[in-house]
């Protein structure tokens, strides 16, 4: 589904990422995990197509198509979801009106009819529900005065409405505490666990994979992928640090 | 009228953001044919319309209801004002009568028209008025407003001249316990001058004026607004944004006087503006002078650009850039358009300035 080959990425002019490769195939889940500067983030941005975030070398495909020739909201509808660490305030816009303009752009992209208000907000009602999320939080405006887990709920909130085939979720585990860590987890299981779609969970701390069970764990250090294993790895950093287990 | 109009020049502090040269220009434009005056009225607003046609009321297309049509003189010092004497339009409203929903179109075809008008409220009495500027031409409109004990107004005015200028001076006295609001939507494509000078003379008194003035191409408007707060526990409120494409050039200038006796003044002032490329102009001036010891009076001034992390975040949702600009921009002003209260002409007044948003992104 996704195939990253020797991606150099650099910001201002300073190379963050250098020489990354990375495969996912349809119904896997894999976890990228390193300290803070590997360059996890950075990844994530550069897989959403932030400006200011220069691939200098590689490739990136997705589904056999150039990933990096593709705007952003044209790589949303493709398929690819990007779950922000630091999900935006948008006043003046409700999270209602924000999802379905969203959700209806990605539909007309597609060629797909798009959904009436009643049907969007049934969705919308249905995975609020779902996340634990207040229905009253759906009409207020975006993010405005949401706690930093209010947010990452959010954010698996939208992606359940949007249903995506490829989700890249950064540090969406940070913020939350152990009650919220489970619905999100288990929301993630529902809305992602499934033979067509893949994740890329890129996380710090391994207790997010407690919950969702990984197929691969990935270490990333100074750019590039150190070391690769199964679910056993991510408690093996936990127990060593990454300094043991990078070197 | 064509040849020496002893126009305000930029040397005088007032003026110094006025582009009295598209007035001019508007002025001197040769007359022609007006729009038609449908599509200009609010549909599912019941109420009396009237039409005017380069200043001239058009008694065949218009249902005046409660509007009578009279000579008046121009009483003011305004250097654009004291030209609208002579036919013009009153509104006079009994004690705790309610004439609500009028709707009046100023169709344009060129040169100069100067209308004056007058609105008095008898205590209690209640009012909303929709105008809606369309066409070409100088607009040159002069509105006193007189407001009774507890009387309460609601004026809702767009611009949406293809070219020209608009300009209106409103005057208004606000009695005790009285509420005026005033909102004004400049998004046509011609020149404007918005000036107001609102009293608060009697004791608790409400004054708003604000609005959004969105401006591209070479286009410029401005918005120049003084309340005066004579008496104790008044409000007043302005807020207005200012968004600017282009070269184009969008002025705020607000001021708030709270005299001696005007203690326990509330006033809020919000000008912001949004540039939309780094080639327009956002010129902004609040002011206050207070001379009342006991008083709040909030205010906030800002310039900038759209938030590029919100950018991002809307385009990774799926949404294309020239729309993503198109919401945000759209929030921006939609504080100042949310003050209207009646629904249809709110939306109305939406969909006017998203026509602009999609149109000059």
């Amino acid at each position: 589904m996704l195939k990253i080959e020797n991606l150099h990425a650099e910001i201002d002019g300073k190379e963050i990422l250098k020489g990354l490769d990375l495969e996912i195939r349809p119904g896997e889940i894999h976890a990228i995990m390193g300290p803070n500067g590997a360059g996890k983030s950075t990844l994530g941005y550069v897989l959403g197509g932030r400006d200011g975030y220069e691939v200098t070398q590689g490739s990136v495909e997705f589904e056999g198509r150039n990933l990096l020739d593709m705007e952003p909201h044209e790589r949303a509808a493709a398929g690819v979801f990007l779950g922000f660490q630091y999900p935006v305030e948008i006043p003046g816009i409700s999270n209602v009106q924000f999802l379905r303009e969203a959700l209806n752009a990605q539909r007309k992209a597609r060629g797909e009819e798009p959904l009436s208000g009643g049907e969007f907000l049934k969705r919308a009602r249905a995975q609020a529900d779902a996340l634990g999320m207040e229905q009253d939080m759906l009409k207020r405006p975006v993010n405005v005065g949401f706690s930093g887990g209010e947010k990452k709920r959010n954010e698996m909130v939208q992606m359940g409405i949007i249903d995506p085939k490829f989700a890249i979720l950064d540090e969406t585990d940070s913020g939350l505490d152990i009650d919220a860590l489970k619905t999100v987890g288990e929301g993630i299981n529902r809305i992602m666990r499934k033979p067509d779609k893949a994740v890329l969970l890129i996380t710090h701390y391994q207790r997010l994979l407690e919950y969702v069970e990984p197929d691969a764990v990935h270490v990333l250090a100074a750019g590039r992928i150190v070391r690769s294993g199964g679910p056993e790895l991510a408690v093996e950093l936990e127990r060593e640090g990454y300094q043991a287990v990078a070197a | 009228m064509t040849d020496t109009l002893d126009l305000p020049t930029k040397r005088q502090e007032e003026w110094r953001w006025s582009d009295m040269a598209a007035l001019e220009a508007a002025a001197q434009s040769p007359a022609g044919e007006a729009p038609d005056a449908d599509g200009w009225f609010i549909d599912g607003l019941d109420g009396p319309r009237l039409v005017f046609v380069d200043g001239e009321y058009q008694a065949g297309r218009s249902d005046a209801g409660p509007v009578t049509l009279e000579q008046l003189s121009a009483d003011t010092d305004h250097p654009l004002g004291r030209r609208a004497a002579g036919a013009g339009w009153v509104l006079r409203v009994g004690e705790g009568g309610a004439k609500t929903c009028i709707q009046i179109v100023h169709l344009g075809s060129g040169g100069a028209n100067h209308v004056p008008a007058r609105i008095e409220l008898a205590a209690d009495a209640t009012a909303s008025i929709v105008e809606t500027y369309a066409g070409t031409g100088w607009a040159n409109r002069l509105t006193q407003i007189d407001l009774a004990r507890g009387a309460r107004l609601m004026r809702s005015v767009r611009l949406l001249q293809s070219g020209g200028f608009v300009s209106l001076r409103d005057e208004a006295e606000i009695g005790e316990a009285a509420s005026l609001v005033s909102i004004v939507l400049g998004a046509g494509d011609m020149g404007s001058r918005i000036d107001g000078n609102l009293r608060l003379t009697g004791d608790g008194a409400f004054a708003e004026m604000g609005g959004a003035l969105l401006t591209r191409d070479s286009q410029s408007q401005e918005a120049a607004v003084v309340v005066h707060h004579a008496k104790p526990e008044g409000s007043s409120r302005q807020i207005w944004r200012a968004v600017a494409a282009d070269t184009s050039t969008a002025s705020l200038a607000a001021r708030v006087e709270v005299a001696r006796d005007a203690q326990h003044t509330d006033g809020e002032q919000s000008l912001r503006g949004l540039l939309l490329k780094r080639s327009a102009t956002v010129n902004l001036k609040p002011e206050l002078e207070i001379f009342a010891d006991d008083v709040k009076c909030a205010h906030g001034a800002t310039v900038g650009e759209l938030d590029k992390r919100a950018l991002f975040y809307l385009e990774s949702r799926g949404v294309a850039p020239a729309r993503a600009q198109a919401l945000l921009t759209r929030a921006f002003v939609a504080d100042a358009l949310d003050r209207i209260g009646e629904e249809a002409v709110r939306e109305a007044f939406a969909d006017n300035a998203d026509r602009w948003l999609e149109s000059a992104l």
